[in-house]
């Protein structure tokens, strides 16, 4: 067991004593978000960090997620068996169209993909609005959930149990045979192309795979407020996302968790600092600034930058021993920021 | 004299170290080719002088001046022209609009240049308003030496012109490549010995990223046992 | 048949306005496969400022002057810093213009407030005219002649143009663009500024066609003009004529007869050519890898 493996069991311990230790109801509430966000933002670094595809219609497995919930809930009865029912509805759901959705455009290139997905995320949008008999529109739908899942505390547990899965999940996918695949396509798809292997194939999985989690996520998010509304489908979902997976770190694993913990508390805080200075109430400003700054500085987010700085450091101490470390050291350095820098796929 | 200096240049593509220390010279009014195996970095060095693989160390000089560290459209206007391996002829863009874009200025010589391109190849002459997709591929290869050539070029660089050319049409180029030999230096890269051999006046062989070998085209026609050795043919 | 000759001008004077747009993002794409998501940006700062000199000196020429000046200006920045440092690389470009979109939007709110924007048409421009009993708005007809006078401006700076040689030439292959001496990349900024401008002149055209701006705009309609981008054909400045009046057109019918799934009826358009020809109606890049 190494240093981090120890670390990240204090952590998960220090999270789950945390409810019991203060009692603020907003902060547990924050904490469920972060950590619902984190998986949702987990799924989508699976294609832009371990796949190299970029996204803009991810918040429609999130929204398929959450209708589902909400649907099903609210129409039949507010029972275990039916929310069993709606878990399942929405593995199928997502399976389903992120399977469409990847057949149709994972050939393309990625910005077609881009599009594509956010035309499909699109039409899910318009669809939940025009179909109020259903949905009710914009003005959502609330809905009761069983008791079990009222308690803040179990609630905020069992959100954290799916993070931990979830962590855990991709920890396990990433290593394995098919993850390394996945990765290598991320590197350069023509040479794993001319490997013999089937990228198409690999890549419609990881689609599959991200959705399904991303359909979880969407459950979860509903059931924490007891109401959705057209809003899950809309691409700021999709962008946030994407954000987190940015600021904490492409293609890391603790990055999307790191990220949404930051964008969270970031809005957290921001939106009370609004009360302060009306400069504040742009907060969005920060955001866009944040984005720039992240992109143009530390392209492989903060979790990257801090790995990156690690194993400098460590070579260093290495490079004292043997003469030619530091060229190593260097070149090292440079093929980890060119693996990181390259969420590119097309060439 | 020598025009073109390549002194030792070590290039990477992505984390692939490609070329590792490749050095030769062009003289001037003379056919240098570059021979070698598949893969042994013969199109990397060319693209290298270029500035479009940048070099990572080594030397390049052109009429005694550095241009290893010069932005691409400099190297170019320097007086180098670049003929590449798959003749990447603007093919939506009519065979005269292919040359224009190559003519940077609208002098007297420039226009003696695009004339001359015009005589050494009629069928370009014939074509001209033609889009440079509908042309063959020995009128797309002497449409991409024509390109090259009409800027202000000294040295032209050649990357394989016989590749998936007829014999017949093959021999039609090296013909025109001959014939402008005496206003332009040439760096030509080719695996087809015979055509190397019949127009080249010196060679070197380049083999896993570096220069093993170099002399007089005509000792190369002599030592069966080299030629074996690096290029797999008797 | 007057409700249909309303629609149909409706439809191209908005294709038209998404028109000016696109064909910026079109180019600034084929020319240097940049993804450039702030521009609507551009065409948001262009509405604003242009309205609001327009409203302080009573001058809609001044506006449009104004708009134009403020669209080059930012599209000189945004290039230079947010661009330049993210090329050959798609994700990053998304992701940094997206927060350049996201800074100027608010910042539209920051200068002029978070409220709408008013927009009043000017005086020479109001009103309609009537023919044989069907009433035609005057802005609209002026809209669609001010797109058309910028579609066949730019067909002749592209095909009549050294130019636009040049720019033809570097959207099929740039790298040999500048192995014939040409710099690249100089040729790049003045077709992004002409893109800018565009997007600007686009911004303050729309002002008095809507009556009112607002800062989303930018975003909504920035990505209407990528649809159309992808649904033209990335890099066809024609294609992107053609699928912009195509939106506008349809859009138009769609919000008269089937409001509905108008808001549909892009996104669908999109998908449909993406699946039966990706490289869209008149693209000539390669789509599919």
């Amino acid at each position: 067991m190494n240093k981090s493996t120890i670390a990240l069991i204090v952590l998960v311990i220090g999270l789950i004593l945390l409810p019991f230790i203060q009692d603020s109801r907003s902060i547990l509430i924050l904490m469920t978000q972060i950590f619902i966000l984190g998986v949702f933002a987990m799924s989508y670094n699976l294609l832009l960090g371990y796949t190299g595809i970029i996204s803009f219609g991810h918040a429609m497995f999130f929204g398929i997620g959450a209708y589902s919930i909400g649907l099903i809930m609210r129409y039949y009865e507010p029972t275990y068996l039916y929310f069993l029912f709606a878990v399942v509805t929405t593995l199928i759901l997502t399976a389903i169209v992120s399977y469409l959705v990847g057949l149709l455009t994972l050939r393309l290139h990625s910005h077609f993909f881009a599009m594509f997905t956010f035309a499909i995320a699109g039409l899910f949008l318009v669809a939940a609005e025009k179909w109020r008999s259903l949905t009710l529109g914009n003005d959502g739908i609330t809905f009761k959930i069983p008791d079990f899942f009222k308690d803040r505390v179990i609630f905020y547990l069992l959100s954290l149990g799916l993070l931990v899965l979830a962590y855990l999940f991709f920890r396990r996918f990433t290593q394995s045979p098919f993850g390394k695949v996945l990765q290598a396509i991320r590197e350069n798809e023509k040479r794993v192309e001319s490997l013999g292997y089937r990228v198409f194939h690999y890549k419609i999985i990881a689609n599959v795979i991200s959705g399904m989690i991303a359909g979880l996520a969407g459950i979860f998010y509903a059931v924490s407020l007891r109401f959705v509304n057209t809003s899950v489908f809309s691409t700021e979902i999709t962008l946030d996302a994407l954000m987190m997976t940015i600021i904490g770190g492409v293609g890391t694993l603790f990055g999307p968790i790191l990220g949404s913990a930051i964008v969270q508390f970031a809005q957290y805080s921001l939106m009370d600092l609004a009360k302060v200075h009306w400069i504040f109430e742009r907060w969005v400003i920060l955001f866009g600034i944040i984005y720039i700054v992240v992109v143009m500085f530390f392209p492989s987010g903060i979790v990257g930058t801090v790995k990156t700085w690690f194993t400098r450091r460590n070579k260093q101490i290495l490079g004292k021993k043997k003469p030619e470390g530091k060229k190593s050291m260097e070149s090292s350095k440079a093929d980890a920021m060119k693996n990181i820098l390259k969420g590119e796929v097309d060439g | 004299m020598s025009l073109l200096k390549v002194h030792n240049i070590d290039t990477n593509i992505d984390q692939y170290h490609i070329l590792q220390g490749v050095s030769f010279e062009a003289n001037q009014g003379e056919v240098t080719v570059l021979l070698g195996r598949n893969g042994a970095g013969k199109t990397t060095t060319l693209r290298s002088i270029m500035g479009l693989n940048p070099v990572r160390s080594g030397t390049i000089s052109f009429k005694n001046k550095e241009i290893q560290t010069m932005a691409t459209h400099n190297i170019a206007n320097e007086g180098i022209g670049y003929v590449p391996e798959d003749q990447r002829i603007f093919s939506g863009l009519t065979v005269e609009e292919n040359l224009k874009v190559a003519m940077k200025k609208k002098d007297e010589q420039t226009q003696k240049r695009f004339e001359y391109v015009l005589v050494l190849f009629p069928d370009l002459k014939k074509l001209l308003y033609k889009k440079g997709g509908y042309l063959s591929g020995g009128q797309k290869q002497m449409l991409s030496i024509a390109r090259a050539y009409v800027n202000n070029c000294e040295l032209l660089l050649i990357d394989e012109p016989s590749k998936g050319l007829a014999p017949i049409i093959v021999e039609k180029v090296m013909e025109s490549i001959l014939d402008m030999k005496d206003k332009t230096t040439v760096v030509l890269v080719e695996q087809n010995f015979i055509m190397a051999s019949s127009i080249g006046d010196k060679f070197y062989i380049l083999d896993d990223g570096k220069t093993v070998r170099n002399g007089k085209m005509r000792e190369l026609k002599e030592d069966e046992a080299l030629r074996r050795q690096y290029l797999g043919i008797a | 048949m007057d409700a249909i000759i309303n629609i149909t001008i409706n439809g191209l004077a908005t294709g038209m306005l998404i028109f000016l747009l696109a064909a910026g993002l079109t180019l600034i794409f084929g020319l240097m496969d940049v993804l450039n998501f702030a521009h609507g940006a551009l065409f948001l700062w262009g509405a604003y400022a242009g309205i609001w000199v327009f409203t302080q000196t009573d001058s809609y020429l001044l506006g449009v002057f104004a708009a134009v000046i403020i669209g080059i200006l930012l599209g000189y920045l945004l290039e230079r810093y947010i661009i330049l440092p993210v090329y050959g690389n798609h994700i990053r470009q998304i992701m940094i213009t997206l927060g350049a979109m996201l800074v100027l939007g608010e910042l539209v709110k920051v200068v002029w407030g978070p409220n709408v924007m008013i927009a009043n048409t000017p005086a020479i421009l109001s009103g309609s005219w009537e023919f044989s009993g069907i009433l035609i708005i005057k802005y609209r007809l002026f809209v669609i002649f001010v797109g058309l006078l910028v579609f066949l401006g730019l067909l002749f700076l592209l095909n009549r143009t050294k130019l636009g040689l040049v720019v033809r030439a570097g959207v099929m292959d740039k790298e040999m663009v500048q192995a014939l001496g040409i710099n690249i990349r100089k040729v790049f900024l003045g077709v992004f500024i002409l893109g800018a401008a565009m997007a600007g002149l686009a911004g303050i055209l729309l002002g008095p066609y809507t009556g009112v701006v607002y800062a989303e705009m930018g975003l909504e309609f920035g990505l209407l003009a990528f649809i159309v981008v992808i649904i033209g054909g990335m890099g066809s400045v024609v294609g992107s004529a053609v699928a912009a009046l195509l939106v506008g057109i349809l859009g138009s019918f769609a919000s008269y007869y089937l409001p509905d799934i108008s808001l549909a009826v892009n996104m669908l358009l999109m998908l449909i050519v993406l699946i039966f020809k990706p490289s869209g109606l008149m693209g000539t890049k390669e789509a599919v890898k």
